[in-house]
């Protein structure tokens, strides 16, 4: 998983350190939470296009 | 009054729109103070549009359906010569030099634009508590949030200083604020109204809609900003005879105020003894679309904002949290999560083969206090932000259309909202479904004294 902290240090600017106790536990939480749906994807899947850009190519 | 009522007593000259700005203007001094819904009153531009309008219709020119009706716009939406400010202290001397579109289409339309409605900083939120213009108040209880981040124009509804404004809607700004302050807010599908000249926020999830007092009120000014319009409106006695809804059996149903659960199932009892077809439907994962929309969301908005952190100071604290958050997320978590949410969609539109309109509870909660950070119900404690979002957020991911209704009130008074939802451009469905309950659970008459 990402080192969000070492992430944070990193930046330009670097993130503020009296901020990452808000700004780190809910990246861990969506981090953890899109591995597992992105592991469930059809590895040909395109990026989202809209509501109406669901088409055949779509269909397992 | 409604927009129908106005527009008859002004062409029967039982009142002229010189009067009714007058009117319109004493009661936003009044009202103002207390609520904080208008950022920029626009008092000498309202004065000179009426009188050019009284002179237009003495000359039996009508410019449109809304020919001397008072509006607002939300303070994110550009209007040109007058100052623009997102709710930030950044863009606090912002005056555009054009009009956003959908304020175009509504000036076309013959309205009267009393001013610019206050909302949570950059619309990045729900509480509408804004750090630089003040906390704006819920006008059925001014302890209260109206919500966001379009409460500025939801309270302006609400207190019937205006009986249409425009908003926008990200994860839930136009729909949240129509929940906890009974009014009816549209969220279209997405891109089917103009977004030129609305302050960007979620480049993916944005949508610029409407909040009024009456369903058909939605729909009047829908039909002025919609692209493709069909020019639908509802009927006196629109009816739900056959259509299909569906009610949510997982997500939507679950962790939700016992009020809002018993308002919920009422009205679903009301479309059922109206003729629908109601049948119960386990959704695919809804939270999963949550996780997504998040992602986009805070990668989006950090793409724009994230080059004011050299100004820290200028923004306020929750907002600053999420710009951080958002430029720390990797190119490829975006493009993932953007990828998920395409087969999300696949899935989730498979619904719509034995359905025409879905109805969940808008929100899972009436209007917290100013200030709280975290609501207690049904033994469960939970986040402001994440409870208010949470059912309205994955219509923003899907894009779909979903309107947000009165549908009762709790007994502290507070208004509860109800959520339709339609397959993508079929905002009529809505509209109907909306104008015939609306007429069912007579309470759209129901104001909050102020």
């Amino acid at each position: 998983m990402t080192n969000w902290k070492a992430l944070a240090a990193a930046a330009e600017p670097p993130v503020p350190e009296q901020l990452l106790p808000d700004v780190v536990p809910a990246l861990e939480k969506l981090e953890a939470a899109l591995r597992l749906l992105e592991g469930a994807i059809p590895l040909d899947t395109l990026l989202w296009s809209g509501p109406e850009g669901i088409g055949p190519e779509d269909e397992a | 009054m409604t927009i129908t009522e106005i527009g008859d007593a002004l062409r029967g000259k039982k009142l002229s729109a010189r009067e009714l700005t007058e009117e319109t203007l004493r009661r936003v001094a009044k009202a103002n103070p207390r609520l904080n819904a208008f950022i920029t009153v626009t008092e000498a531009e309202a004065r000179a549009r009426a009188a050019a309008l009284d002179d237009d219709l003495a000359r039996g020119i009508v410019r449109g359906p809304l020919h001397g009706v008072p509006i607002a716009h939300k303070d994110n939406i550009f209007t040109r010569g007058v100052r623009t400010t997102s709710g930030s202290k950044i863009f606090a001397d912002f005056v555009p030099d054009r009009d956003a579109v959908i304020v175009s289409q509504l000036n076309d339309a013959g309205a009267i634009v009393f001013g610019k409605t206050g909302l949570h900083e950059f619309a990045y939120g729900i509480t509408s508590s804004n750090p630089h213009y003040g906390a704006i108040r819920n006008p059925w209880d001014l302890e209260r949030i109206p919500g966001g981040s379009s409460g500025g124009s939801a309270a302006a509804v609400a207190a019937r200083l205006v009986p249409l404004a425009t908003g926008t809607d990200t994860g839930g700004s136009i729909r949240i604020p129509a929940s906890f302050c009974g009014v009816v807010g549209l969220k279209p599908t997405y891109e089917r109204v103009s977004r030129r000249g609305v302050m960007p926020l979620g480049l993916t999830l944005d949508h610029a809609g409407l909040l009024a007092g009456t369903v058909r009120d939605v729909a009047l000014g829908f039909s002025l900003i919609a692209k493709h319009a069909s020019g639908y409106l509802p009927g006196a006695h629109a009816d739900l005879r056959g259509m299909r809804i569906g009610v949510p059996e997982n997500f939507f149903v679950e962790r939700i105020a016992p009020e809002v659960m018993s308002s919920f199932r009422a009205a679903v009892q009301t479309a059922a003894a109206l003729g629908a077809h109601v049948t119960e439907i386990r959704l695919p994962d809804p939270e999963a679309l949550n996780v997504v929309g998040r992602i986009a969301q805070l990668s989006e908005v950090s793409a724009l904002l994230a080059r004011y952190l050299d100004r820290p100071g200028e923004f306020g604290p929750d907002v600053l949290v999420l710009v951080e958050q958002g430029r720390l997320i990797p190119a490829t978590d975006y493009l993932n999560a953007q990828r998920v949410r395409r087969a999300l969609a696949r899935d989730f539109s498979k619904i719509w083969m034995n359905l025409d309109c879905l109805m969940t509870p808008a929100t899972p909660i009436t209007a917290p206090k100013i200030g709280e950070m975290s609501v207690a119900f049904s033994s469960v404690t939970e986040d402001v932000r994440t409870a208010a979002t949470r059912l309205t957020r994955p219509f923003n991911v899907l894009g779909w259309p979903a309107l947000a209704m009165p549908c009762g009130f709790s007994s502290a008074s507070l208004p509860i909202g109800l959520q339709l939802v339609a397959p993508p451009q079929q905002e009529d469905t809505l509209l109907q479904a909306g104008a015939a309950l609306e007429d069912a659970f007579g309470i759209a008459g129901r104001h909050p004294s102020l």
